[in-house]
């Protein structure tokens, strides 16, 4: 019997994976398509991804389904097939994985906003999670994890949506800015009111993805664990995207350089750890070594 | 209510993003029968750049620029006929097309951008998201644009904005356009290297950029 995520973190540093949709690309999904159609049209793409995930260390790997709530998906007429496409998202994460490893069902913004700023009702918001993670939690995922969130309201629709569904412990990221006055979402939302409500809303785990690089992380990470006692993740960007010869793309940070921050992070108080846009399974396997370092 | 009285409470209006007062001031200023190029340039726009100014101190966020955007855009639906009436024009700016790239589904930063220029006095085009490169040349021919804004959120199609001014210097339209680029993976140095007249790293930036290179400031 596998123990809980959340026990396994008060024993260790627990690992996540890196970025997954740059991974499809280079496994052939066309750009304009949506990752999540090949969940059910490339499986074994999908699964290839998140076996070389687990391959490189991590403990946890993280569905593709980010843009699989109906209300994005109908960017690509696609709304009518979210528990499909969610079901599958989970169940090809749960074959890949070994014993004793973990999937998080991936939860990523709706893309549409709130009234007054956009159309959306928060039960809008809230109807259409809970839709996407039936279909996760149908397909067998341990955890969910609603990340790159940049806007409170939304985040919190995304807590009871799930919740309305669910009893799945709810991790939550927000991507948070580097600003004049601190740490902000792109909606204003400070760390300490971000990380406040969503544990009283019922949040399991709390922490910052995206945005912001390794360094930048580590001081994003202080703010929240002087905001909460809940257990924190961390996953940060490689720096920013650069496009170099040919029209390649490059982070402005190495893989030495972005795991040099990691232990930072760690003792910051994060103890959930992975990858967001730039990485891939390498930084992922250094990073592995690293915290199973730190934790030894 | 006398100019000195009703300029300092339309950027107050603006500031504190209040449709309602933003719009009866504009109103007030019709009946009034003021000088409404006037108006909007003293009373209505220090607010909106007050906006601007309180978003790079990191005081105000995206719900105040877009409430301060909604606001000024109210005002000058009230002003904008009136002007029309009287062969007048409050678009100093000229015409912009603006759109996300094809392939690109994100667009509230392209949103954002749209409704900041427009509330700076441009006259905006905005055709939406996933938009196809031939789509914006067909649209500013159309319109008669001065400038096309290209957003681009992933680092797989912000080539789709290289590919623009390919596009327009295969058809000898480059020199007829100032072409702006912006989205998360964009940089100056991007901009520099594929050819863009501009890049803005947000959209109080942009509104700026784009003064200057209409040559507004």
């Amino acid at each position: 019997m596998t123990i809980p995520l959340l026990d396994l973190a008060k024993t260790r540093t627990v690992l996540f994976d890196g970025a997954l949709g740059t991974e499809l690309m280079a496994r052939g999904l066309p750009i304009g398509m949506a990752p999540e159609i090949w969940n059910v049209e490339r499986p074994q793409l999908v699964r290839e991804v998140h076996a070389a995930y687990f391959s490189a260390g991590a403990d946890v790997a993280s569905t593709n389904s980010f843009g699989g709530n109906p209300l994005r998906l109908a960017a690509h007429g696609l709304e009518g097939q979210a528990y499909e496409l969610n079901h599958a998202a989970a169940r090809l994460a749960r074959e890949a994985a070994p014993a004793g490893r973990y999937v998080a069902g991936s939860i990523g913004p709706t893309g549409k906003f709130l009234k007054p700023q956009g159309p959306c009702t928060e039960q809008d918001l809230e109807a259409a999670f809970a839709d996407q993670v039936r279909g996760l939690a149908a397909g067998g995922v341990d955890v969910l994890i609603v990340e790159t969130q940049y806007d409170l309201r939304e985040a919190l629709a995304a807590v009871r949506g799930a919740r309305s569904v669910s009893t799945l412990p709810i991790f939550v990221t927000m991507t948070f800015n580097a600003r004049p006055r601190g740490y902000f979402t792109l909606m204003g939302d400070t760390v300490a009111r971000s990380a406040a409500e969503l544990e009283s809303a019922g949040a399991a785990a709390f922490g910052a993805n995206c945005t912001l690089a390794s360094d930048q992380m580590a001081a994003c990470i202080r703010a929240c664990r002087e905001a909460t006692r809940l257990p924190l993740i961390a996953q940060a960007n490689a720096g920013q995207p650069v496009v170099g010869d040919e029209g390649r793309i490059a982070y402005t940070q190495t893989l030495e350089d972005y795991v040099r921050f990691v232990p930072d992070i760690v003792r910051a108080g994060a103890g959930f750890v992975g990858g967001c846009c730039g990485t891939d399974p390498s930084f992922i396997r250094a990073m592995a070594r690293i915290v199973r370092e730190e934790t030894s | 209510m006398t100019k000195n009285e009703l300029f300092p409470k339309m950027s107050e209006a603006i500031v504190a993003g209040d449709r309602a007062a933003a719009t009866t001031l504009a109103e007030d200023a019709v009946r009034g029968d003021l000088d409404l190029l006037e108006v909007i340039e003293q009373g209505y726009v220090p607010g909106i750049q007050k906006v601007g100014d309180l978003w790079e101190e990191g005081e105000y966020f995206l719900p105040e620029l877009i409430s301060s955007a909604e606001a000024m855009k109210a005002a000058m639906a009230v002003l904008d006929p009136e002007l029309k009436r009287r062969s007048l024009s409050s678009h100093m700016g000229g015409r912009v097309v603006i759109g996300t790239v094809e392939g690109d589904i994100h667009d509230i930063g392209k949103n954002l951008v749209a409704s900041m220029l427009q509330a700076g006095g441009f006259e905006v085009y905005d055709l939406g998201a996933d938009v196809k490169l031939e789509r914006f040349i067909e649209k500013a021919e159309e319109v008669g644009a001065g400038m096309i804004c290209l957003s681009a959120l992933l680092t797989t199609t912000m080539t789709n904005q290289r590919r623009l001014l390919g596009l327009l210097k295969d058809r000898g339209l480059r020199d007829k356009y100032k072409v702006l680029v912006g989205g998360a993976p964009a940089s100056r140095k991007w901009a520099e290297e594929i050819g863009a007249d501009g890049y803005a790293e947000n959209a109080v930036a942009a509104v700026k950029l784009a003064k200057t290179l209409s040559g507004r400031t």
